[in-house]
């Protein structure tokens, strides 16, 4: 069996979640792997606990909702408390934005925090590109896409007038999660 | 052959009006229109919903007909007019089908301006299905479902088309051939949404519960209640009551008047 | 034949698209040049791709006032040459119900897809359900042939538009595209190839454009050919000449419009075995349901149960002949629906087997482990 990984992003709606899940699926695309990919949608998609989900595996995807994600990130807290519940089996990970987020001790779950969204409003001065650094961060940490397959993805998805602004976030995110290892 | 009216009948094609109908006039005025013009009539699509009017086009011109569901004509012409501009589209339909169960398709037509000519035949009444009141039944008129005389106020239907923004309205009524012909000519000739409602009157299902015993007799009440535009100016409210107003309404977006 | 070989719209290669946008590029890729539509959730990605696309490819796009008018518009448009469609979701399907009998009777070559939500009525818009199987055989009145099919992933929105576009074309009759929301809103990674295999409604001047023709399917002439269509929904002889009385026309026209489908539908029906052959209990699951029943079946089989699936593609025509023979075979059949058991209905009627349906109407997609849950009950 070929490997797979269930992810799950989740935060506030308007903080680009659902677009988040789109360019981390596209660029498993680039990567050559099988992808599903399916998100909130309507007023859920606006509301408090927006949630945007991926797998990314070798092989053709059976089913394609998540039913046990290996990777969790959070953009907020009310998020996180909704969602960390399914966390918590070894080599499980969370990665959230540690302005947003306070966590909870679980024994056995790596769970690291980066400042995602404060990196954005000082470096970027455009907290809206979070979700960026966040994408650049699980890119280098977690390895489930690589760096090139989620800058094309990023290419691909944004919008012309706010594409180099993204790609840069993606690049901040990169190195933060460079300097984390 | 262009301009050759007989040609533009369907051989064999036995009409299904009563007898005395006035929408066998109405057949023979579209196709002078399109005579005069001298279209080739394998240029157009005949379009029309159901009820008797609905007859006009389908079977007895010999084109392209389209004989659809009721009120859903102008739908139905909308997308093969588009999809084909170089159509000649005519939707040939009644009071009913095009401003009751159609009516919606009708002001959303008129303001889009869609490239149509549709010829609303106005009998006041559902002919087909036994004389029940419609949107354009004339208040006190009885009906099958007004048996102590319609309470309701009718439609003007060209002042509800012209405000929806069609580019030609007109009414005229079967007993004015030759004003109608022009009119519907130059519907025929105004790119755009044009309407041209026709008093084409049913001596079966109005006539006949109106105290109007004959064809003959409906015909004449209608055309004695018919005054152009121009001698409408000036009369009283009380002169015009029960008067019907021909003439055209709309011919170009800003000339309304 | 008509069949012919295409280049595919969009550049062969891997493509992570929704369901929606999926069945818009297959659409597109089949040749569909005309559509209308009216806003509905979940389906209106649809249009909303359409409308950016169509100004590439050069179709024609037109939102309409309501869903009727969408339908009717359609059918105008296939009528002048169109290869057309409309997309939509239960309450735009249930006012589209008129027009799909007109199609029918008029054997007018269209597509619908209708993306599933949950009903009744507004129900839950954004939700999912599965509950027009029956709306789409009988939603409108008389008998009258529809193919209808049910795609369980996106690949298979893009796959199976084409397909629905083919057979709209090849027996001149409505198709309907019943996916659920869970597969509409789905992403997922698309394969589109180089080139694909199109038909193309057959002409033949001057031949009856509601005749037998070989095969029950007569060719078909556009507006504006010369050929003085009469096209209408009453019903009518071999030229479309209105005959709204005579029994033999009447009897003749209805049978015709009917085995036109049932004769052909070996050529029709679709449908996919998994660990069938020798299985005790075996699932009938269709569109998204029969990912989860499929995603049970393997993890129960590697526990070396014997359980087995067939995915029904198409719906209607219904695979009887195939129900028969798994009826034959099977201890128990399973029938995991998101309705009150529609599907399962038509089940029991060509077997009389052991049939367990089960109903999820919570707007929620059957979860695998519910599957596996009930199967093993049933072992
Ligand atoms: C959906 C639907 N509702 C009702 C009918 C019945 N019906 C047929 S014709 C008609 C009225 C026709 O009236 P009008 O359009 O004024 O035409 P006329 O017969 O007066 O020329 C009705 C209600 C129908 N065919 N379809
Ligand atoms: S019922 Fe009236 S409108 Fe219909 S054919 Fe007879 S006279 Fe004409
Ligand atoms: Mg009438």
């Amino acid at each position: 069996m070929g490997e797979i990984k269930q992810i799950r992003l989740c935060g506030l709606g308007g903080q680009g979640i659902v677009l988040g899940g789109t360019i981390l699926g596209y660029a498993g695309i680039n990567d050559g792997k099988w992808v599903a990919g399916s998100s909130s949608y309507g007023a859920e998609a606006r509301g408090s606990a927006c949630r945007s989900e991926v797998i990314i595996s070798d092989e053709p995807i059976i089913f394609p909702h998540v039913t046990r994600p290996d990777i969790l990130i959070a953009m907020s807290q009310e998020a996180y408390d909704k969602y960390i519940k399914d966390m918590g089996r070894d080599g499980e990970t969370v990665i959230y934005d540690e302005q947003m987020v306070c966590t909870k001790e679980i024994s056995g779950l790596r769970q690291l925090g980066f400042p995602a969204g404060s990196v954005a409003t000082k470096e970027l001065e455009n907290k809206l590109v979070a979700n960026m650094v966040i994408l650049g961060i699980v890119a280098e940490v977690t390895r489930i896409v690589s760096r090139n397959a989620l800058l094309s993805a990023i290419e691909k998805n944004v919008p012309e007038r706010f594409r180099a602004l993204n790609l840069r976030a993606a690049e901040l995110g990169l190195a933060l999660g460079r300097a984390q290892k | 052959m262009a301009g050759d009216m007989e040609e533009y009948l369907r051989p064999g094609v036995r009409t299904p009006f009563c007898p005395g109908c006035a929408d066998r006039i109405l057949v023979r005025l579209i196709l002078r229109a399109i005579a005069e013009l001298k279209i080739d009539i394998d240029r157009m699509l005949f379009v029309s919903g159901i009820g008797c009017a609905a007859w006009i086009p389908s079977p007895h011109f010999n084109a392209d007909t389209l004989h659809t569901l009721h009120g859903r004509a102008i739908a139905f012409a909308t997308g093969a007019k588009l999809f084909n501009p170089e159509l000649i589209t005519m939707v040939v339909s009644g009071d009913g089908d095009l401003a009751a169960i159609g009516g919606n398709h009708l002001i959303h037509a008129a303001r889009r301006n869609t490239d149509l000519t549709v010829i609303c035949v106005n009998n006041m009444v559902y002919g087909m299905t036994g004389g029940q009141v419609s949107p354009a039944t004339p208040m006190g008129i009885f009906t099958s479902t007004t048996v102590e005389g319609n309470r309701e106020r009718p439609f003007d239907l060209c002042k509800l088309v012209a405000a929806a923004g069609a580019e030609y309205v007109a009414r005229y009524s079967v007993s004015q051939p030759d004003t109608l012909v022009s009119s519907i000519k130059r519907g025929l000739e105004t790119p755009g949404f044009s309407f041209i409602e026709v008093i084409s009157p049913c001596h079966i299902q109005f006539g006949r519960r109106n105290r109007l015993d004959t064809a003959a007799e409906t015909l004449r009440f209608f055309a004695g209640k018919c005054l152009m535009k121009d001698e409408a100016e000036g009369l009283s409210p009380e002169e015009l009551r029960d008067k019907i107003i021909t003439g055209e309404f709309s011919n170009g977006r800003n000339q309304a008047d | 034949m008509a069949w012919k070989e295409v280049r595919s719209a969009l550049p062969a290669g891997n493509y992570y698209y929704s369901g929606n946008e999926a069945a818009a590029e297959g659409a597109i890729a089949a040749g569909c040049r005309y559509y209308a539509g009216y806003p509905i959730t979940p389906s209106s990605e649809i249009m909303e791709w359409i409308a950016v696309r169509f100004r590439e490819v050069g179709g024609v796009f037109i939102q309409m006032e309501d869903e009727i008018a969408s339908l009717s518009s359609v059918i105008g448009a296939s009528w002048a040459g169109a290869k057309a469609m409309t997309a939509t979701s239960g309450p735009g399907f249930s006012l589209m119900q008129e027009g799909i009998g007109y199609a029918a009777m008029t054997e007018t070559p269209i597509v619908i897809v209708d993306i599933q939500r949950a009903g009744p009525a507004t129900g839950q818009a954004t939700r999912v359900g599965g509950g027009d199987i029956m709306q789409a055989k009988w939603g409108s009145q008389g008998d009258y042939p529809v193919i209808a099919i049910s795609p369980w992933s996106v690949q298979e929105m893009y796959d199976q538009t084409i397909n629905a576009f083919n057979l709209a074309e090849r027996y001149r009759v409505p198709v309907i595209l019943l996916a659920e929301q869970a597969v509409g809103h789905l992403r997922e990674r698309m394969n589109v190839v180089e080139k694909i295999a199109i038909f193309n409604r057959r002409k033949e001047k001057g031949a009856a454009p509601f005749g037998a023709g070989d095969d029950g399917v007569p060719p078909m002439p556009a507006f504006g050919e010369g050929e003085k269509l009469l096209v209408t929904g009453s019903s009518h002889d071999d030229y479309g000449l209105r005959k709204v009385a005579d029994p033999l026309v009447q009897a003749r026209l209805t049978a015709r419009l009917h085995n036109k489908i049932v004769n052909n539908r070996e050529e029709i029906i679709q449908h996919e075995d998994y660990y069938a052959e020798d299985a005790d209990v075996i699932v009938i699951a269709y569109g998204f349901t029969a990912r989860s029943s499929l995603f049970a079946v393997e993890a129960m089989r590697r526990e070396g149960k014997r359980v087995g699936m067939i995915r029904l593609k198409t719906i209607w025509p219904f695979a009887d002949s195939l129900i028969r023979d798994v009826g034959s075979r099977a201890k128990k059949i399973f029938v995991p629906e998101m309705n009150r058991g529609q599907v399962a209905g038509e089940v029991m009627k060509y077997t009389c087997c052991d049939i367990i349906p089960y109903n999820q109407t919570d707007g929620e997609v059957i979860h695998p482990n519910t599957i596996m849950g009930e199967l093993r009950r049933l072992l």
